[in-house]
């Protein structure tokens, strides 16, 4: 029961800590609401104004928007996809007895503690048609026969940008879901290998059940993530070329760039919604999981 | 024992609430000093360099102002990448929330948004009461007023790059070309250096070192006029057909397949390790050239067709408006233009001096790669300054070439996206 007398005094307590939070939570993402409904082009300082759905209209009609949202699905599939699949594997490794397995696991978290900067710089120089490591490789063991630019080249951009991101993300997901195996029950498997279950009927049984929450929340954060990353791409190519590479939040900080942050934010909004939608009924399934 | 808990609880609210209002706090003495108490007049000056050694030599620049100024004025320089133009960026966003530089190394194609936003110094009254103001041309300066876009001059001249050919003389006595007098003998030469030169059945060396990345439009631009086109209208019949030379020049092979993302790094490096005969940049990559080519390297100014053009790499200084100390900001920025400062910077990097009184120095009279940006400058000039170059020149320009090359756009309809990109419509 709720402390009469308190009065005011926790109010003013957490008044500080909201206080934090609205700085630099809602201040921003009500700014970039109300910019996306102005002509707000640092450019034209003088014309700033509002100009209503003026930059959703224009948004809509922009086909390098359009392309941005199909290639950041593209992005978003594949990418969380395979770091999924890789990261599961890397998981189901690194929970089995092995000579050096600490200094695996450590081994393993490179990727994604190394900076996406970094990152993007150090792909760059993988991928380079004239001097990379890949070419090299590939050159040497007869796979090719000439270098391939595969980051000045249309067909091949996109999916070198993807594997990049699958690098960085799988040790993510490995650590997670390694958590999570380390809290299922042996006796789960042991009871299994009784009724003579075989490696599949356990995984799917027992080891995929058990972990479904953590796939689930881990899923959903790196979606959101994932969808909103730029430093690998902005630095491997900046969302070129020939906006090949352009997913949406690349377009948005691209137009962020060139100052025409009205634009830019109604573009931010949309990739909200975007992710909300997805969200919702992420969160729905998952809850409902809970429950049961 | 209540009243204390009281006390500690709104201690606590108070100390964070001061923590907060701290972090918000305008640090509005910062910059602000009494010379008369002998602290020193800070300035804080911001620049790229393109080498270790450029930037090295930028420090002990600063470090000699400090020791000589004899004003109690100390310059503090900060490098940031140039990023093929995202320096500007930087500097734009460091500025308009009010953490920017007193006074910063600038290019022409910034202005006028730094000046529609009110951010840089009026420099007309300090150069008008200036001793080494006619030490420069003034032509120059007028340069600098049409790049604000009105009467007054909000930059400081620097140094010029005005943008030439290299070219490997050893590769072009191997594949018998001359140097080229005219554009088609240089589309020519493009072809006839693209060479398998081990006999493996494999280009190994290309004729031309193409920039299809951020900062291409520059050495772009000279194919355009080479055709008699110009920056007024890209859609022009003439334009296009510049246009068409440099789609050639990729869809044909005699350039690196990376074309497309190359930038100043690539074409540098493909023309030292030798995979390319010929690229385009400016003296600022001379003395690379010859530290690692020694003798092995000349150049030649873009040849003439129809029209020449070549670009006018330009690099200024500008006050900020928010700098506090405007005049010991331009006894800084003035030893750049006409001091020590001038000549060690373009003996070190081999700019063109905008002083006078450099110029006639024996170092840069007995220099080939001097001569030959000399004897370009009357073909130089830069790309039209709108509000929309800069995103122009980052994102449009290199993507809508990159369709080009890639065949995905028509010379023609390459072209119209640039005009609307660059001029709106």
């Amino acid at each position: 029961m709720r402390d009469k007398k308190a009065g005011i005094w926790p109010y003013l307590l957490v008044a500080p800590a909201l206080l934090v939070v609205a700085a630099v939570v809602f201040v921003p993402v009500g700014n970039a609401v109300l910019m996306s409904f102005q002509s707000y082009d640092l450019r034209r300082p003088f014309a700033i104004g509002f100009i209503g759905a003026g930059n959703y209209s224009a948004v809509f009609k922009d086909t390098l928007f359009w392309q941005s949202v199909l290639r950041t699905v593209i992005w978003v599939v594949f990418g969380v996809g395979f770091q999924f699949v890789f990261g599961f594997c890397l998981a189901l490794l690194l929970n089995r007895d092995f000579k050096g397995r600490g200094a695996a696991r450590s081994v393993s978290l490179i990727p994604w503690v190394t900076p996406g900067v970094l990152i993007g710089l150090m792909w760059r120089w993988i991928y380079d048609g004239s001097y990379g490591v890949l070419n090299d490789i590939l050159m040497k063991i007869g796979i090719i026969e000439n270098p391939v630019p595969f980051l000045a080249r249309q067909d091949t951009v996109f999916p070198a940008v993807i594997v990049t991101i699958i690098w960085q993300g799988i040790p993510f997901f490995a650590l997670m879901l390694l958590a999570g195996l380390q809290g299922v029950p042996a006796e789960l498997y042991e009871a299994a290998d009784i009724d003579g279950a075989n490696v599949f009927g356990k995984f799917f049984h027992i080891t995929v059940p058990s972990l479904q929450n953590t796939i689930y929340v881990t899923t959903l954060l790196r979606i959101i993530w994932v969808a909103n990353s730029v430093d690998v791409i902005y630095n491997m190519t900046g969302g070129g070329p020939a906006y090949a590479s352009q997913t949406l939040s690349v377009y948005v900080f691209n137009k962020a760039n060139a100052l025409n942050l009205g634009y830019a934010s109604a573009m931010s909004i949309l990739l909200t919604l975007m992710l909300l939608l997805a969200a919702v009924p992420y969160l729905k399934t998952l809850f409902k999981i809970r429950e049961g | 024992m209540k009243i204390v808990k009281k006390f500690l609880a709104l201690i606590l609210m108070f100390a964070l609430c001061m923590t907060i209002a701290s972090g918000c706090r305008k640090k509005d003495d910062e910059s602000s000093y009494d010379t008369a108490t002998g602290e020193p007049i800070e300035i804080t000056h911001w620049y790229w360099a393109d080498t270790q050694q450029y930037s090295a030599k930028m420090q002990d620049i600063v470090k000699e102002f400090n020791q000589t100024n004899g004003k109690n004025i100390k310059v503090t320089a900060e490098e940031y990448p140039w990023d093929g133009g995202g320096y500007s960026e930087t500097l734009f966003t460091a500025a308009m929330g009010g953490g920017g530089p007193d006074t910063a190394s600038w290019k022409l194609t910034s202005t006028p948004l730094f000046v529609a936003n009110n951010l840089l110094a009026v420099l007309d009254s300090y150069i008008n009461g200036w001793k080494d103001k006619d030490d420069i041309d003034e032509n120059l300066y007028q340069v600098m007023r049409d790049a604000g876009g009105s009467d007054n001059i909000y930059v400081m001249p620097w140094n010029t790059q005005v943008l030439y050919v290299y070219y490997r003389p050893s590769m072009f006595k191997d594949a018998g070309v001359s140097v080229p007098k005219t554009y088609q003998e240089f589309l020519e030469a493009c072809r006839k250096l693209t060479r398998d030169t081990n006999g493996d059945g494999k280009v190994d060396v290309y004729g031309f070192g193409m920039r299809g990345a951020k900062g291409g439009q520059e050495p772009w631009g000279s194919f355009i006029y080479a055709r008699g086109g110009d920056f007024s209208d890209f859609t022009t019949d003439k334009a296009v057909a510049g246009m068409q030379d440099f789609i050639n020049l990729f869809k044909n092979g005699y350039v690196p397949p990376t074309a497309p993302t190359d930038g100043f790094n690539e074409i540098i490096a493909n023309f030292k390790s030798g995979k390319t005969a010929m690229t385009i940049h400016h003296i600022g990559s001379s003395v690379g050239m010859v530290e690692t080519l020694g003798d092995d390297v000349d150049a030649f100014p873009f040849p003439s067709g129809e029209s020449q053009w070549t670009s006018m790499g330009d690099t200024e200084n500008v006050i900020f408006e928010a700098c506090d100390n405007k005049d010991a900001a331009f006894e800084w920025v003035a030893y750049l233009a006409t001091g020590k400062g001038q000549e060690e910077w373009c003996k070190a990097t081999g700019n063109v001096p905008v002083s006078k009184r450099v110029q006639a120095m024996p170092e840069f009279q007995n220099n080939k790669f001097m001569k030959v940006s000399i004897e370009g400058a009357p073909s130089a000039g830069i790309f039209p300054i709108l509000d929309t170059t800069t995103e122009w020149i980052n994102t449009i320009w290199p993507n809508t070439v990159a369709a080009a090359l890639a065949g995905q756009k028509t010379a023609a309809a390459a072209m119209q996206d640039l005009q609307r990109g660059l001029y709106g419509g």
